[in-house]
Order: C-alpha cells, then structure tokens, then sequence
C-alpha cells in the first residue's frame, strides 16, 4: 500500500509542471467560499488563455461541466461525471468517483463566473469566427472571469477581422477601469488615437465616474483632440459628399453644356441618356454574368465604354431624326427633347419595367477608407468621382488637342466663318451630340453603385444640370466644373439641415441672384453670336 | 431748327477706348460728325466702324472716352431707349423690321410721341399727328403703294428703306446707317442714295457706314477712314482714293 | 381670310357652348341630345385647358417668352379655390377637412384666416399669382433674361414648389393635396347641376378671354407684343423701354392661368402638388406649339384637341397616351414649324388673329 503510495506521490512529482497545475487548478474550483469558487474560475481562464490550445481545450472543458453541474468535489480531488463513469477533473482520465463526492454548489455569481470564462475561452478553443464574436460580446457584459493578461492574449493569437474590432475596444474599456492610474491614462491616450464619435462617448462614459484628478485632466484633454478631429472629419466628409455629386452632375451637365454650346440645343432628354447607361450598365452586369462569370466584378468597367457608346448612339438618332430639322430653333428643339424624353422613360418602362434593377456591388464600390473622426473615404463615391474626373480630363484633352476639338470650338464660337473655312458643321454637330450624351452615359454608370436606378432616375438630374449650365456659362467647361462643385457643395450642406428641398430652393435662388447679375453666367462665350 | 446749329457738332466722341477682354478694339478714337453733313465712315472689315455706332447707341459700353450729343447730352449715361428718344436713329446692318406687322404698323410703332409713359403712348395711338407724320413718310421712302402689306413680304432694299423710314418718324437729329445698301440690286442702290441725299438737313448729321466705295462717293460729304479702331484719314472721298496709307491698309500692306 | 373666319368661328362656338350646357345639361339632360354631368364635368375641365393655353400663348405667341413654369400659376388659382372650399365646408358646415385630421390639427394654421369669404378668395386668386409673376417677371426682363434660360428658370421654379407642396409640414396638404370639398358658392359638389354650372362657368370665362386676348392682340398694344417678340433690340432702339409691355404681358398671363387653375380644382375635386411638376408645365407648351403658337385660335384648338384626345385614350388604353403624345409632338414640332397652323394656310409667315 505504501508503495503505491510513495509510486504515486513520485508519479505526480516526476509528472510535468502543467500536470500540477491543472491539478491544483481542479482543486482550487472545490475550495469552500463562493468567492474563492470565482476567482478559481477566472484562473482557469486565464491559464486556459495562456496555456496554449491544450490547455485551453482542457480548462474549457471543466468550465462547461461547472455550468452543466457535473463538476464533483471529493477529498481527493476533483472529477467530472458521476460514479464509476467519472472522469478525473485533471487529468480527464477515467477515474471512478468516491462516494463522498459532492456537486459542486451553484449560485448566480459562480454561473456568471462561469459563464465569463466559458466565453474567454471559446476564443482560444472555437475556430468558427461567429462563435468568437458572439464570445466577445458576452465578455463585454460578463466580465467576471475577465483579466488584460487574457485579452492581450486573445488579441496576439486572433486572425479575424470581426472579432479584432470587438477585442480591441474592450481591452480599451477593461482598461479604463485599471486600478492604476496610470494605465487608466495610457488607456484614455490609447482609445483616443483613433478619434471617432464612438470612442468618445466611451471616455466621457468613463470619465464619470472617474476619482482621480489629473486622469480627469487627460480624459478632457483627450476629448477635446477627438472633437476637432471629428469636426475636421465632419467637414470633410460633407466635401466629400458634395464632390461625389458633383462629380455626377458634372458628367450631365458637361454634356449638356457641350450640346448646348455648340448647337443652341437645351437637350431635356439628358436625364435620360444617363438613365440609358445605366440600364446599359444592368446589361453588360448580365451578359458577364452569363458569359464570363469570373470577371463578375468587372461589369462596372466593362460597362464604361459601353454605356457611352449606347447613349451615344442615342444621341445621335435623335440628332439624325429630330434636331437636324430645328437648328435655330431653341425653343422648338426644347419641346422636341422633351418629347424623346418621354418617350424613352416609357420604352423603358415598357420593356424592362419600372422595378430598381439589382446591381451586383464589386469589391471596389464596397466599404471605405476610414480617413478622420468619423469621415470615411466610400468607395463608391470614389468610384464615381474618378469616372467623372477621368472623364473631364478626356473631354479637355480632345477639345484641345484634336481636330474635331478645335471644330467643335470654331463651330460654338462663329459657326457660318467655320463654315467658310471649311468645317462641315453639321457633321461637328453630330459627333458633338455623340460626345454629350455619352458623357451622359457615364453619369450613369458612375451612379449605378450610389442610386437607385429605374426609369424615372434622370428626371431629378436635369432641373439640377441645367442650373449648372446657366451658371457656369454657356460653352466653358471651367464654368460648368465650377458651377457643378458649388451647386453640388451646397446641396450637401444644406440637405442634412434643413432637407433636400429647402438645398433646391437655395440652390434655385442662388442661381436667379446670380443670373441677375451677370446674365451670361461665370463665364461668358467667347465671340460675337 | 437754328441757323447756328449748322457747322455745330451733333456727335462728339473724344478718346474713345473699346475693349473687349484682351482684344482692343477701339484704342483712343476722336471722331466728330457735324450738323448738316453727310459723313461716311469706311474701313475694311474689324476697324471698328459697326463698334463705333454701338457706343453711340449704348450697346457696348466704353472702358475711357466721352461720348456727346449736341454738344451737352452724355450718351454714355443713358439706356438704349433713351439715347434713341434723344434723337439718335440706328439702322442695323441686318434689315431690322417688324416682319408679321404691316408697312404702317411699322412706322407707326416707330413714332414716340409720349416719350415719357409707354401707356400714355398706347392710350395716344389714334393721335391725327401719328398717321399725318406716317403719310409724310411713306411718300419719302416712296412705299406708299405698299402701306398695308405685312413687312416680311417686302424685297430686301424695300425692308432697308423702311426701316430708314422708321427712324425718320422721330425727326432724328444723328441718323446712322449701318451698311444701307448692302445686298442691294444696282437701281435700288441708286434709289437709296437718292434717298439719302434727299434726307440731308442742316440740322441733322448723317453718318453712313459702308463698303460700297461708289455709293459712298456719291453721297458723303466727307469722309472718315478707320484702321484697328483708329481713324487714318478724314476728308474728302477723293482725296481718301488717292491716299497712300488708306491704299496700304485696304490692299493689306499694313 | 383664313385667321379671321377660324376666330370667328371659334369664339361663335364657344359662346353657343357656354349658352347651351345649361339647357342641354339641365333639363334636357335625359335626352337624346343631352349632356350627362359626366360630359358636361370634361368639356368644362377642357375650357380650362384652353383658357390656360390662351394665357400661354399670349406672352409665348405675341410677347415671344417661353414659360415652363405655367403650371405654377395655375396651381396656384387651385390651391387658393380649394382652401376656400375646405375653410367654407369647416367653418359653415364642420366639415373637417382631411389634412386636418391627417396633421393632427386641431384648428387650421394662420395662413388660412379669412379664406372661408369668396371675394376675399377671389382677390387673392387675381392678386397672388399676378405679384409673383411680377416680381419673378421684374427681376428677370431688367437683367435681360431671355429665351432658354428664363424658360429653364421658370422650369426650375415650378419643380421648387412642387418640392415644397409635396412637404406636409408647409400646410397645404402634402402629398395628399386637398379633396372632399363640400360645396362651392352654394354648389354642392357631385350634384349634377353643379358639374353642368361650373362647365359654363368655364366655358364662359374661355370666350371671355378669347374675346378680350382677340382684342387686346390686335390692338396697338399687341403689336407692340409682336415687335418685342420678333426683334426686341430694334423695338428697344425705336425709344421703348421693353420690359413694360413684357411685364404687362406676362402678369397678366401669370393671372388668366390662375384663374383657370381656380376653374379647374373644383371640376376636379382635388389638387395636389403633381399640378406643379415640370412634364405638367411642359403639356401647356405642347397645346399651343401644336396648335399654333401666335394664334389664339390655334392654342385653343392645340388644348382642346390633345386634351380631348388624352381623356379618351387614358379611357381604356392610358399606358398609350405618353407614346402618342411624345410621337405627335416630335412629329409636328419637326414637321410644321408653326403647329397646325401650318396645315391651314401654309406660304404665310406667321398668322395673327383676324387678319
């Protein structure tokens, strides 16, 4: 007897150093006092957490038999299961109860206990990211079994984006409650380096009940960085919202402001030439789908040239059927624009019906780039500020640079002296058509992303568009990229304050004040007419 | 009108200066029209002759320089109607009538005799004098036989004698003519210089701006030529013909 | 001579109209020859349209300003008649109207005082839309706002008020718009006599403006129109100041269209603030270019027949109309520069009534 004894008590002493620890681990769970019982729970976690996976698996599975209360405590030490069928609490080997073991005494402050330390270790035992998450948002509120030591650990072995963005902010908030002042301070300074609105309710929230003084100072000295920065970031997200709708309505009023200045022509189909790209836009997303699955996330651009080339062809249908019989006719050519709108907001109705279309949303319209305070950079508007900045440049480079460009200019600036000097007007005419409405039909691709596309989509751009033109000058790109910018900057502003009428009525007022002013816009055409 | 008001200035522009953005248009011009005569106004294209009547009437504003009336009424000061109302009468180069409105209905539209009240006009328009005044013109343009016919149907030269006639309603005392014979067959420009000659009073000045060399030979008394909105010459046609410089910059030596 | 005779005729048929609808809508309304108050309710809804194309054409046709906006106007004429109907129904016979009950109001905000009085109406009717188009009119004929962009202007601003009105908050029913009227100068809507009395009305106040617009065009003063509308430079260096004529013009247009707005709510029986969006604005443009526009007669002729032709077709084909009028206007705008008119005397420049 002896001897088995002395085997064992060398056995358990030429066990390894884990052995023990688990052992006395075990034991701790059994000791009397409730409070004692907790803190046993909260070192399993953390030597579960520090341990590496084994040992994670292992103390997980003593906290799940602690909250289904299959946890036994006998003199001897601790087991799982009842009678013959135990298992030894350390070791996890079977090993027969004795019949003076006891269930283990629950109340609720050891099955939060438990709860929380279930939870810490689901981090380290489960591989589906879900069950993590769902695991730090029960740490979050059970924070019993919850130590920095455990979270630092959770935070070195975590691969998964979800659950970091849960991790870190509560290893910030555990944080905020460290005893030290100090550490409470290098917490403040640390949350407050990504300065969000979020962020800052969690220091003011702190700072509460915060007793310490100079922690007091740092937490209001922290908020106030935080508060410039999300007015900085405030500001800059409304830039940028504007310049995303200016960038749009640029695209139509650009070629509104080429049709016009070149042929006198006030095109009000111009909504729906961008109308047209984007259903050009929906086709091309189904073909691909259907062709070329794999480049799925390459409709948009695909769809670039395309939906040009549609609303182009458009265009110049209209110009061959209808404008070409009304030169010098504005206000004729106002009706008969008119009519084609009409007409191809009800062929599309007709044809495809007036449901939004679905646009499948590829990885670069999808998310942002959080930039300051609360500002982020979204993809999709950026998506559409680089069309129509793309697009900008284009049209300048071919005004300038190539020979239709300089027609175009002579035609808008003295058609009949063009004439003479040998520029076939009307064949400028056309390809200017061709150009403006294929602007158009980018606008639409650029929007497809941002808006709801369906027939009726164009008709709340051409009050919008044609402010731009009367504002910026008939003819003058610079004009219209001005005026687009400003109409578009104040919109943005005044939309999230007193609605997106009263942004209407500004931007309508604005534009009869200046009008009076100055008749022919920013800038004035070139040339007598 | 007076005896002393022949010989007088009835325009008077000193250091005229016209810009149009970057292009300088008129640099520094002083031209003076006097009472009495018949002053053509030549140059080629782009000296600045239709600019200069665009002052005059208040359609272009200058950057420096005077522009006088009569010697005391300051055209620049004054809106398009009202240099028209102090007796300045512009003929377009382009035959600017009413078209869809007849002979008379034109001319008489063209009298003000309520200058002041646009109502009190409209309340006046049976007054004896309009349609006394409509017949004494009528015969000077000699469209008698066509009072009644809508104006759009009118030959080219009729529409510009008609629209001459319009002018002479308010007895103007600065009559400009833009280009008054252009497109005209040879018998209706010789009509028109009739006409024009017949116009002559010595208390009205006639400025014609022209590029029919013989017509303005036949009717001006005197004679600007204009060169990038400066004047290279002034007086008499004949002497204008043999003129070296006029010669230079017409054959485009300059 | 062709314009004189269809002027003639017009103005003949429009008074034995507005004579007749009584007797043939009131006691021989059972009759072979007689008009249901369902007839009688669409002829009068069309005298509207064609007194709103009168006012159109009068500063489009004679004064050459192109308006985009009249619907404002007109809508404005209806929005004043159905407050009236709907404070007169509360205040006489507490009724209380829907956008009360919709709001949550217990009594109806400030702008509504008054409004139970029909002169007090009716001067506001005459009053209201002429100083907007005064003001509107001023500012603009002084910078020398012309052509496409007064038209883009008035365009813009007709979408701004249709914004404003579709809010519920500025009071004038939101999206709802206004309805169940109760009665009308005694009228009670829905009877029969009441559809019959108000298409006279119509009727009458048509004739009315053709007469008055027939003779107004013809007069000094409406050659005057003419000559700002076919070279305004030339009127302006003959001595006229022409932003008087324009504006006498275009206030008074501004009105003749809210009165025909006022005319048309009760016909109706509702108004909502799709009256004030653009494409409706548009359709006014639509009757008197396809009409004629200088003509009266033609822009009557223009409402009368695309919007006979409307109500028949949205009978029993409505997803037809858009088709049929875009292809009507392409092709007419395209092949008969001057509307219909062309078709009557064509090798005449410009027609001009009764002559």
């Amino acid at each position: 007897m002896l001897l088995i004894r002395l085997l064992t008590f060398l056995a358990c002493l030429g066990a390894s150093p884990a052995f023990a620890e688990r052992a006395a681990l075990s034991a701790a769970l059994c000791a009397p006092s409730v409070a004692a019982k907790a803190e046993a729970l909260r070192a399993l976690a953390e030597a579960g957490a520090l341990g590496g996976a084994a040992e994670a698996a292992w103390a997980q599975t003593l906290v799940v038999a602690v909250e289904a209360r299959s946890f036994r405590c006998a003199t001897g030490g601790a087991f799982i299961g009842e009678g013959d069928a135990a298992l030894d609490a350390a070791t996890l080997a079977p090993s027969p109860a004795p019949i003076d073991a006891a269930e283990m005494p629950i109340n609720n402050r050891i099955r939060a206990a438990a709860a929380s330390a279930a939870a810490a270790l689901t981090l380290f035992t489960d591989v589906d990211p879900a069950a993590r998450v769902e695991a730090t948002t029960t740490l979050e509120r059970r924070r019993e079994a919850l130590s920095l030591s455990i979270l630092d650990a959770a935070l070195a072995v975590e691969t998964d984006a979800s659950v970091l963005a849960l991790l870190k902010p509560l290893r910030a908030r555990m944080m905020l409650v460290d005893l030290a002042p100090e550490n409470r301070i290098r917490a403040i300074e640390a949350i407050a380096a990504d300065a969000t609105l979020r962020n800052r309710t969690m220091i003011s929230e702190a700072l509460a009940t915060e007793p310490d003084a100079t922690v007091q100072a740092a937490g209001a000295a922290a908020m106030e960085r935080i508060d410039r920065l999300i007015v900085i970031g405030k500001g800059l997200s409304t830039l940028y919202s504007g310049l995303s709708y200016a960038s749009v309505l640029l695209l139509a009023a650009l070629g509104l402001a080429i049709i016009f200045g070149l042929m006198g022509v006030i095109n009000l189909a111009q909504g729906e030439f961008i109308m047209i790209g984007a259903y050009a836009a929906w086709f091309v997303q189904n073909a691909v789908r259907a062709v070329m699955p794999g480049l799925i996330d390459w409709y948009l651009i695909i769809a670039l040239p395309m939906s040009f080339l549609a609303a182009a062809l458009v265009g110049v249908v209209m110009e061959a059927l209808v404008l070409r019989r009304l030169y010098d006719r504005p206000l004729m050519t106002l009706l008969a624009t008119w009519a084609v709108s009409l007409l191809l907001i009800n062929l599309v109705r007709v044809t495809i019906g007036t449901q939004n279309l679905e646009f499948h949303q590829p990885f670069y319209v999808v998310g942002g780039i959080h930039v300051v305070g609360d500002f982020i950079v979204t993809l999709n508007r950026l998506f559409a500020i680089a069309i129509a900045g793309l697009a900008f440049v284009g049209v300048v480079l071919v005004l300038r640079y190539t020979t239709f460009g300089l027609n175009m200019r002579a035609v808008a600036q003295n058609r009949a002296m063009a004439g003479a000097a040998g520029i076939d007007a009307r064949r400028t005419d056309r390809m200017a058509i061709a150009l403006g409405s294929g602007l158009a039909g980018l606008a639409g691709v650029a929007l497809a992303p941002l808006y709801n596309v369906n027939p009726n989509m164009g008709t709340g751009f051409i009050v919008d568009s044609f402010m731009v033109v009367v504002l910026g000058g008939v003819g003058s790109l610079l004009g219209a990229v001005i005026a687009s910018f400003g109409i578009g900057q104040i919109n943005v502003i005044i939309e999230p304050l007193y609605g997106a009428v009263a942004a209407k009525v500004v931007v309508l007022l604005l534009v009869i004040a200046f009008i009076q002013r100055r008749p022919e816009g920013l800038f004035a055409p070139k040339g007598r007419r | 009108m007076d005896a002393d008001i022949r010989g007088a200035h009835a325009i008077q522009v000193e250091g005229l200066r016209v810009t149009f953005g970057d292009f300088v248009a008129i640099p520094n011009l002083t031209f003076i029209a006097s009472y009495g005569e018949i002053h053509g106004v030549i140059g080629p294209n782009g000296a600045g002759k239709t600019t200069l009547l665009d002052v005059i009437t208040g359609k272009t504003r200058p950057k420096e320089g005077t522009v006088l009336l009569d010697g005391k009424i300051d055209l620049r000061r004054l809106s398009e109607p009202q240099i028209a109302l102090a007796g300045v009468g512009r003929k377009f180069q382009k035959p600017s009538v009413f078209e869809a409105l007849s002979v008379r209905e034109n001319l008489e539209l063209a009298l003000r005799l309520h200058t002041r009240s646009i109502l009190a006009e409209l309340r006046g328009w049976a007054d004896p004098r309009r349609a006394a005044r409509v017949a004494e013109v009528l015969d000077e343009i000699s469209l008698n036989d066509r009072a009644d016919v809508p104006a759009g149907i009118l030959a080219h030269g009729q529409k510009q004698w008609l629209e001459i006639g319009m002018l002479l309603m308010q007895r103007p005392k600065l009559l400009m003519l833009d280009e008054p014979v252009a497109g005209m067959t040879e018998a209706e420009t010789r009509h028109t210089a009739d006409l024009v000659r017949r116009l002559r009073a010595p208390d009205r000045a006639i400025l014609v701006i022209e590029h029919d060399m013989a017509f303005v030979e036949e009717i001006a008394t005197r004679v600007t030529v204009l060169h990038e909105g400066t004047p290279i010459f002034a007086g008499h046609m004949r002497d204008a013909r043999t003129d070296a410089r006029v010669r230079d910059v017409y054959l485009g030596r300059h | 001579m062709g314009g004189g005779m269809l002027f003639r005729t017009i103005a003949i048929s429009l008074a034995a109209l507005t004579l007749a609808l009584p007797i043939l809508g009131g006691p021989l309304a059972g009759s072979g020859i007689g008009i249901s108050p369902y007839l009688a309710n669409i002829i009068g809804q069309i005298a509207t349209f064609a007194l709103l194309a009168i006012a159109l054409d009068l500063i489009w046709g004679f004064a050459g300003v192109l308006s985009l906006g009249h619907g404002l106007f007109f809508a404005m004429g209806g929005y004043l008649i159905a407050m009236h109907m709907l404070k007169e129904g509360y205040v006489n016979a507490g009724v209380v109207p829907d956008l009360m009950t919709f709001m949550g109001w217990t009594e109806l905000p400030g702008h509504w005082a008054f409004f139970e009085s029909f002169p007090y109406t009716a001067a506001l009717i005459l009053i209201l839309p002429g100083m907007l188009a005064f003001a509107y009119g001023w500012m603009s004929f002084r910078s020398r706002v012309s052509g496409v962009y007064f038209a883009i202007i008035t365009q813009a601003l007709t979408y701004v008020a249709m914004l404003l009105m579709f809010r519920n908050d500025t009071g004038f029913g939101g999206n709802n718009g206004m309805t169940g009227f109760v009665s009308l100068l005694g009228l009670q809507m829905g009877a029969p006599q009441t559809a019959v009395l108000l298409a006279t009305a119509s009727t009458g106040a048509a004739l009315a403006a053709f007469l008055l617009c027939g003779q107004l065009v013809r007069s000094p003063f409406g050659r005057m129109l003419v000559a700002v509308r076919d070279d305004e430079a030339r009127l302006r260096f003959l001595g006229y100041d022409t932003v008087w004529p324009k504006l006498a013009a275009w206030t008074l247009s501004g009105v003749i269209a809210a009165i025909a707005g006022a005319l048309y709510v009760p016909q109706v029986g509702i108004i909502n603030p799709r009256l004030l969006s653009p494409e409706v604005s548009i359709e006014i443009a639509v009757w008197v270019a396809l009409g004629g526009r200088g003509t009266l007669s033609g822009a009557v002729i223009g409402a009368v027949v695309i919007s006979a032709l409307k109500f028949w077709l949205t009978g029993f084909a409505p997803d037809l109309w858009p088709f049929i009028l875009s292809i009507l206007v392409i092709v007419v705008v395209v092949g008969l520069p001057n509307g219909l008119s062309d078709l009557r005397l064509p090798g005449l420049r410009r027609m001009r009534d009764g002559r």
